[in-house]
């Protein structure tokens, strides 16, 4: 397995990890607003990638991630799988057949979960979804590597912004998925997605390796 | 509830088993994923044509597979869009050089499978595109869409675009010419009763004993409005006059007429719906060139029907004409 493989790895396992570790949290953000399946559906979905864990076909680590896709995407209820699924998918498809990916290829598998999360789910920042918690984590990404940060300083970086712009969903009024209809009674609570993210983020980065990887 | 089930959750997975059994040499099935095909599909020379929505519409899709009309079907659960890797899975299996067509009727949640489906299909280098076919003229938006659905008249989409499909057309004029039949196809429908999806085990909605829904859809959604029960003759005029006026339909158009049972109702009513449709388009100096009768897209058990026109030119009427061979009628 390459290195790079092994950090995908690494994301993947604690996304999914995190996911179902978190079902009740997520429900529980869900319910305030949405119909509180949420956390049950990732869970459900996320179940699955670790189950079929060890045959998801590692040809290269952009095959991987479509593969995760196709089984979060399948597996989760809802829109919530179409939506999750579509990002790994993007984020795969973009990957390619490369071995190895660079702090650039993975910005620009970022860049195309969130611009396939728009197209898919109708929607775009500012709608009270998880995209207000991936685009601005993804442009500090960018921002970091540009200024030399390494990979540890990034996702570091990333976590922080990842769970600002979590909290500032508050202020938000929902215009997409189920918690939309209830309209202005959304604001005053954080978009279950979005916390989300921020959650799965900050448990990737305390998995990271400190050293020995780059 | 009196149905023919053992167990509700195997109520798709058997009724494929049976279909294939029942058609050995012909028809071939995959049940990872609900995928029956034609045996000798794909072929390197024809694009292939697939439909895949939810199940419970029977024959609608898995029934009208066959030369001339579909090369495979993928569906989901009962009223459910198939999981994107059915449509990944058998759009793989179904790649051909000349491309695969997938005809999706206009739900959101077979869209986003299909979407899906097509975009890993296009990221391994197969050629396929998407028709979406949405003939509802009952309601702009329903439950599960957004802009009208897709119902019965998906039959005409599948005749017109599986026949060129066979001789030879390319994807781009597939395309085009499913395209043109759904442009010209309207159906609405009407529940006498609503149906029972065998995992529930009791009706899908209440309709009382002397109403019906007009332009219900058919996973039994609300359609335009709930009535008394009217003789036939009335139901027909109101529920044709919906279809007309949408297009709308001309004097000196020539059309085909199709009265679709959606499953609980005999032929014999369909025909008795089918006499006073016919008549009064005549009156309207509508000509009814193709019939269908019969069951062609069904709602489980749902007594009802749907009442479906198609515009036709030399061209549409040359590719409904052209023979077929489906699997559900042996003779």
């Amino acid at each position: 397995m390459t290195d790079t493989q092994q950090q995908v790895d690494l994301v993947v396992r604690t996304i999914a990890q995190t996911a179902v570790d978190n079902e009740t949290y997520f429900g529980d953000l869900d319910s305030v607003v949405g119909d509180g399946d949420f956390g049950y559906s990732l869970a459900r979905g996320f179940e699955k990638v670790i189950e079929g864990w060890d045959g998801i076909d590692r040809a290269n680590p952009g095959t991987f991630l479509k593969k995760v896709g196709m089984i979060v995407s399948s597996r989760i209820g809802g829109t919530s799988g179409p939506i999750w699924g579509t990002a790994f998918m993007k984020a795969g498809i973009t990957a390619g057949t490369a071995q190895m990916l660079t702090g650039e290829d993975v910005v620009a598998m970022l860049r195309a979960a969130t611009d396939g999360i728009k197209m898919r789910g109708q929607s775009d920042v500012g709608d009270k979804t998880l995209l207000d918690a991936l685009i601005p984590m993804t442009d500090r990404i960018e921002s970091e590597l540009r200024s030399g940060t390494d990979p540890s300083g990034v996702l570091a970086a990333a976590a922080v912004a990842a769970r600002e712009a979590a909290e500032a969903t508050t202020d938000m009024v929902a215009k997409r998925g189920r918690a939309s209809y209830t309209g202005e009674r959304s604001r005053g609570s954080v978009d279950a997605g979005a916390m989300a993210v921020a959650v799965i983020v900050e448990h990737v980065n305390q998995a990271w390796p400190t050293e020995g990887v780059s | 509830m009196k149905k023919f089930v053992n167990d509700p959750k195997q109520f798709v997975p058997e009724m494929l088993e049976g279909i294939a059994l029942a058609n050995p040499g012909t028809l071939t099935y995959v049940p990872e994923y609900n995928l029956i095909m034609r045996s000798d599909a794909p072929r390197a020379d024809k694009v292939s044509i697939v439909q895949g929505s939810g199940s419970g519409h029977e024959p609608a899709h898995v029934m009208v597979v066959g030369k001339g009309m579909l090369d495979a079907a993928c569906p989901g659960d009962v009223f459910a869009a198939p999981p994107m890797d059915y449509v990944y899975e058998t759009t793989k299996r179904l790649a051909s050089d000349k491309g695969v067509l997938l005809l999706v009727n206009n739900y959101t949640g077979d869209r986003m499978a299909f979407d899906m489906g097509k975009e890993m299909a296009e990221s391994e280098g197969i050629k396929v595109e998407i028709l979406t076919i949405n003939d509802d003229v009952a309601v702009k938006d329903s439950t599960y869409t957004i802009g009208r659905r897709g119902v019965a008249g998906n039959f005409f989409v599948i005749k017109a675009v599986g026949a060129a499909a066979e001789q030879g057309a390319d994807l781009d004029e597939c395309i085009r010419i499913g395209r043109k039949v759904n442009d010209v196809t309207r159906t609405m429908g009407v529940a006498l009763t609503a149906c029972t999806p065998p995992a529930k085990g009791s009706p899908l909605f209440e309709l009382g004993a002397d109403e019906i829904e007009m332009g219900v859809g058919i996973h039994g959604e609300p359609g335009r409005e709930r009535k008394k029960l009217v003789e036939a003759d009335a139901i027909v005029d109101e529920v044709l006059d919906a279809v007309v006026t949408d297009l709308p339909y001309r004097s000196g158009d020539n059309v085909a007429l199709m009265i679709n049972g959606l499953g609980g109702t005999p032929i014999s009513e369909l025909y008795i719906l089918y006499r006073h449709a016919h008549q009064r388009l005549a009156e309207q100096g509508i000509t009814v060139k193709r019939s269908y009768v019969g069951e062609y897209c069904t709602s489980l058990d749902m007594a009802g029907a749907s009442i479906t026109l198609v515009k036709l030119d030399d061209e549409i009427e040359a590719l409904l004409a052209a023979s077929a061979e489906v699997a559900i009628r042996v003779f």
